[in-house]
């Protein structure tokens, strides 16, 4: 009997020589990627766990029993209403944005089990790909016992097939990210630009805050979940590696492209999640505290091993860590009925919090909090459409999020003209990536110029109803209706 | 009726306001603070901003030479908001 290290590296990559068909035929540049090389460059391809079909259904298979033992135990639709009213607004969130996007990762990582350029990326990204199924159906199925308990978990499944805007911004990115994009620059927008730099570790800080708040079903989820990326993710970096080799602009560009793609969702996913639908008596550190310990300080160290260099953005970047979820989530409360969960309005023991976390740039942002619960204080409770904008918001052309970088004072959205059509980006580095590949992303509407065209009617309720999927059952709301004890109703201002 | 992208000096995001050619930059002002005044107190004295060029108040949409979705910024007029605060004080000590 042969001892595993003895057949390990034939069972995991095995090459041949092709006899019938020319390797840029069993391989072709626009679904391997680019730079194509010769397979003798991909030679020294490697990744830490080499792990073998048996290992892995072994290890799945103990993976997927503990998560149902957690769930039998605390997954129960009681637990869930113990749970902070914040929280399972920041879970609706999550639920809604992970599962069909792990879903296409399914597709990207099948990409690369079939036009990976060595066996071994091809076996790893495999696994890769059954990890991924394993991340579309476990929340899946967790959140949809919940929808008996509240309709806005619907959108667990609905999210991705409706034309709500958050959604179009998160399809914008996932379809390419995932399902647009060769084996190469999968591997590196993915595996490792996005699981290794933002989602391995985001996972850790996310199970602390499920920890913290007594939500064991979801801590046990993310670890589950966590423990799969940190393998598969591996993959990115050695292909990185030798794409720098060949042609270190080019992957250059793809790692800051992908970065600030990524950081951009990341962004409103977590930031909302962690500084504002974190009651904050359990909050264990900011989101701009979870960035640099965990992520910036990794990242950067990340490129500097293989050979790039930071962003050249990074100072947009590193301001808009203070300001850009922060903007954003106050957009996003004036605008609530426009997404699938509640949001809160952060009361006096929130915004010292946060003035303590962002002491740079929390002035900015706290007048704002201060003028809608003013605007509350004048309001009865449940009138959430008393304390609501009308106005149509602006949406960027490349990452389809609302115009809400820069500063209160001066944002930095720019109009370009490009083949005779306006544009506008929220950012630099927005227009500098629409400007690096235009035939990519010209062809795509945001929501503004979907109502110009009368795609999508310019009424708010009526978008909201017949274009963004949402009901009144189903559409965000103040979570507590307005009805905040630091709100003085009965005091000096008249109603 | 014209679509701009406009920006509240103290606000989070940009709005999409409907404008007239015939509107003047001091009616652009009112539309985007009324838009935005659920977020920004709106302000008596402000200047709307256009190619990094202040506009005068009665000067029109038209006039600016705005076309479908451009940019122009609401910013306060921070010297004309404190003598008005100032003034203010002064009739109700």
């Amino acid at each position: 009997m042969l001892k595993r290290e003895e057949w390990l590296d034939y069972g995991r990559d095995l090459d041949w020589d092709f006899s019938y068909v020319r390797e840029e035929e069993a391989f072709p540049e626009v679904l391997a990627g680019r730079p194509w090389l010769p397979r003798a460059a991909w030679r020294d391809w490697d990744e830490p766990y080499r792990t073998t079909f048996s290992d892995y259904v072994t290890t799945q298979t103990e993976k997927d029993a503990s998560v149902e033992a957690v769930r039998e135990v605390v997954g129960r639709p009681e637990d869930y209403a113990k749970l902070p009213v914040e929280w399972k607004n920041g879970l609706k969130l999550h639920a809604a944005t992970l599962p069909l996007a792990e879903f296409a990762a399914v597709v990207g990582n099948l990409r690369a089990a079939r036009f990976g350029r060595t066996s071994a990326w091809r076996q790893t990204a495999l696994f890769g790909a059954l990890d991924e199924l394993r991340h579309t159906q476990i929340p899946l199925v967790l959140m949809h016992e919940l929808v008996s308990l509240d309709p806005q978990f619907d959108w667990t499944h609905k999210f991705y097939h409706s034309n709500n805007w958050v959604a179009i911004a998160a399809r914008h990115l996932v379809d390419e990210m995932l399902l647009g994009v060769s084996a190469i620059e999968f591997a590196i927008a993915t595996n490792f630009v996005f699981e290794t730099g933002f989602t391995n570790l985001q996972f850790v800080g996310l199970s602390a805050l499920a920890h913290s708040v007594g939500d064991k079903m979801f801590e046990k989820m993310v670890n589950s979940i966590q423990s799969d990326e940190a393998r598969h993710s591996q993959i990115g970096a050695p292909v990185l590696a030798t794409v720098v080799k060949h042609d270190r602009a080019y992957a250059q560009y793809l790692a800051d492209k992908w970065f600030w793609r990524s950081w951009q969702l990341f962004a409103v996913v977590t930031g909302f999640a962690i500084d504002y639908l974190t009651p904050v008596e359990n909050r264990t550190m900011s989101f701009k505290e979870l960035m640099q310990e965990w992520i910036v300080d990794q990242y950067l160290r990340m490129l500097e091993e293989v050979g790039l260099e930071r962003p050249w953005y990074w100072p947009t970047f590193e301001a808009a860590l203070g300001r850009y979820h922060h903007m954003v989530y106050a957009s996003a409360y004036s605008y609530r009925a426009s997404v699938w969960f509640d949001l809160v309005v952060p009361g006096p023991a929130e915004r010292a919090w946060l003035r303590e976390k962002y002491p740079e740039t929390w002035d900015e942002i706290d007048p704002i909090w201060e003028r809608i619960g003013e605007r509350w204080r004048r309001t009865d409770v449940g009138n959430d459409f008393g304390v609501h904008g009308t106005a149509i918001v602006g949406f960027c052309d490349l990452c389809q999020l609302v115009l809400c970088h820069g500063t209160t004072r001066r944002n930095s959205a720019c109009v370009v003209e490009h083949a005779g059509r306006k544009l506008i980006f929220c950012s630099e580095p927005c227009r500098w990536i629409f400007e690096r590949e235009p035939e990519r992303y010209a062809g795509h509407k945001d929501v503004v110029k979907r109502v110009l065209a009368g795609e999508a009617p310019p009424n708010l309720v009526a978008l909201l109803r017949r274009y963004f999927g949402l009901t009144f059952e189903t559409w965000g709301k103040d979570a507590y209706r307005g009805d905040y004890p630091w709100i003085d109703r009965t005091g000096g201002v008249p109603r | 009726m014209i679509p701009l992208y406009g920006f509240l000096e103290g606000d989070t995001l940009g709005l999409l306001v409907l404008a007239g050619e015939q509107d003047t930059a001091a009616e652009l002002a009112r539309k985007l603070q009324d838009a935005a005044a659920l977020r920004v107190a709106p302000a008596a004295h402000v200047r709307v901003w256009v190619r990094g060029e202040p506009l005068a108040p009665a000067v029109t949409v038209s006039g600016a030479r705005l076309q479908a979705l451009d940019r122009f910024d609401v910013r306060f007029d921070l010297r004309s908001n404190a003598q008005a605060d100032a003034r203010r004080e002064e009739r109700e000590p």
